[in-house]
């Protein structure tokens, strides 16, 4: 009999399930899903709200023609894979540099444990607004890279396209690289200092030891915070929006930018929801890609 | 512990030094250019020498304190977007911690990738949806948009808090004739507090510097602050006083709320992937 029992239980708790997550899906459903099919059947229209307040009708592929044939779009794009992965790379090289000197112990490195995550929880468009006054031609990073004898140009570091993008990758790599090193911290305090303490006793060096022992055990979480914030910065919007909009010329145009700029300054509903739609596809291929070779043996 | 040379600590005292400096002067220059007068704000060379002033703070949040209006937009989004987002996520952390039923490993994936995506594709249709209905400029408009975010948040770090309580302790609950939402209610949610809130701090954290959304969405009264500052990039001149007085207080509940996480950053910043 309580066997009897015990089945109707699991077959009313697996109903359960369903309804403790029946709210939240329904309500992310309507506000991701609904706009999601909303934007893919404006972007078959030939609608610019500046013109009409109704689409003028259906043009099949047109918009995305469009864009991939649009100089300022391809721009964007290459400007958007190269401050992801520079940005990316730096982050987790310093980051990386740093968890391995807060991990050997030195004194007071608690404190500054604590202290360095504190760009990391300054807003994005707040850290735009302290890197636009550090980078003006007489503000404080002009002024130490000109004593310390690199040239600064004469339009400042935002206004020449030479330098720009230079000044957004660094603006995101002094807000992200404690990210960085807090976490990869955390993943070599994971390992067991017995491992580690056994190897120096075997004779291995700290580079072998680094090598061998910490980077292996650091896989998951790099492969982790990696995708994390390789896909946060592909998506980079508010530091361009305050530090260049985009410019000069297009040498700082973002994906994010680009599609703000189109939909919501030209109105050009039809083009900006293809272009939305275009770089969803490639942020698809972007996860995939790293689920594929990054997280293949791993549960989520 | 293995006892290193002199030179070798000199080294690397040093180097932890320059790290600290290099992460640090913006937000002290930051600091510094909230309370100096205009003129010192872009001599050269740069200089530390001046009379330091409040007159900027008072400017934004007191009289005029136009500023104010929009620190009281801040509070009222992020609290609103975290209280809001409690309910639904406390309810599906339970089902995906205890339960395994078809669908759920898509979900959970469906949920974490809504972090990867981009805020900005939803920008044009959220607009123009909110538009329709009348949203736009008003505090709902963003408290609903912001669980875009708050909700899949919730879920997978309130689920990790669910994870580590044993079943034992509900089940025994339940031998005691609760059922299983009684349990959830009398027995896990209290265990879990602790991890509850150290999810809504996240998720205030993120409802506070999110200014994407309400650069779109929010009207003249309903700016949160970061947004609000944009105001002072005049065509006659960008106000860095002010900019700077405003940035203080954007950037410090944020920093508050982090230096009481302590060991739970790790988990919050990796959506519950690492634990640290």
């Amino acid at each position: 009999m309580g066997r009897a029992k015990d089945k109707v239980l699991k077959v009313r708790d697996r109903f359960l399930a369903y309804w403790l997550i029946l709210p939240s899906l329904l309500l992310l459903v309507s506000i991701i899903l609904y706009p999601l099919g909303f934007s893919l059947y404006y972007s078959f229209q030939n609608w610019n709200l500046q013109i009409t307040p109704v689409p003028l009708g259906f043009v099949g592929l047109a918009n995305y023609a469009n864009a991939l044939r649009d100089p300022t779009f391809v721009d964007s794009l290459i400007n958007t894979l190269k401050i992801s992965i520079m940005a990316t790379a730096i982050e987790f090289t310093l980051g990386l540099g740093i968890a391995l000197l807060l991990s050997l112990n030195l004194r007071g490195g608690n404190v500054v444990r604590a202290v360095l995550i504190m760009p990391t929880t300054v807003a994005p468009i707040v850290a735009g607004f302290l890197f636009r006054y550090l980078y003006y031609t007489d503000g404080l990073i002009s002024y130490l890279l000109s004593s310390i004898g690199v040239s600064i140009p004469k339009q400042g570091i935002l206004g020449s396209p030479l330098t720009a993008i230079w000044g957004i990758i660094f603006t995101d790599v002094w807000e992200w690289t404690p990210f960085f090193a807090i976490i990869l911290l955390a993943g070599l305090q994971s390992i067991s200092a017995e491992i580690i303490e056994a190897a120096r006793v075997d004779g291995a060096s700290f580079f072998r030891v680094f090598w061998h022992v910490m980077l292996p055990s650091l896989r998951f979480v790099a492969s982790i915070i990696i995708m994390i914030r390789f896909m946060q910065v592909f998506n980079l919007f508010d530091i361009v929006y305050v530090e260049t909009m985009g410019g000069p010329g297009t040498s700082t145009r973002t994906l994010s930018y680009n599609l703000y700029y189109e939909g919501l300054v030209n109105y050009n509903i039809g083009y900006s929801t293809a272009i939305a739609w275009i770089m969803i596809i490639i942020i698809a291929i972007i996860i995939n890609l790293f689920i594929i070779f990054a997280f293949k043996e791993k549960e989520l | 512990m293995i006892k290193r040379p002199l030179f070798a600590q000199i080294l690397l005292y040093t180097l932890l030094t320059m790290a600290v400096l290099a992460f640090m002067i913006p937000i002290v220059w930051v600091i510094l250019l909230s309370i100096r007068p205009a003129i010192t704000n872009r001599t050269i060379p740069p200089t530390l020498i001046f009379k330091p002033t409040l007159k900027y703070f008072y400017y934004c949040f007191v009289n005029p304190g136009m500023s104010l209006n929009y620190l009281i937009s801040s509070l009222i989004i992020a609290f609103a977007a975290t209280a809001l987002s409690l309910p639904f996520s406390i309810l599906a952390a339970y089902a995906f911690s205890r339960f395994k039923f078809t669908g759920r490993k898509f979900l959970m994936f469906y949920y974490l990738s809504l972090f990867l995506g981009p805020p900005i594709v939803f920008l044009i249709p959220y607009f123009l949806i909110m538009s329709r209905i009348g949203w736009v400029g008003t505090y709902q408009s963003m408290i609903v948009v912001y669980q875009t975010f708050t909700i899949p948040f919730s879920i997978l770090i309130i689920k990790s808090f669910f994870d580590e309580v044993p079943v034992a302790i509900e089940e025994a609950a339940m031998v005691d004739g609760a059922n299983r939402l009684s349990a959830l209610v009398r027995v896990i949610i209290p265990i879990s507090l602790p991890g509850i809130i150290v999810s809504s701090m996240f998720a205030f954290v993120f409802s506070w510097n999110n200014a994407v959304f309400p650069l779109v969405l929010s009207g003249h009264f309903t700016k949160p602050l970061p947004v609000g500052t944009l105001n002072f990039f005049a065509t006659t001149g960008v106000m860095w006083n002010y900019i700077g007085a405003t940035s203080i207080v954007t950037m410090l509940p944020p920093m508050l709320i982090f230096l009481a996480l302590g060991k739970y950053i790790v988990r919050g910043l990796t959506f519950g992937a690492v634990k640290g």
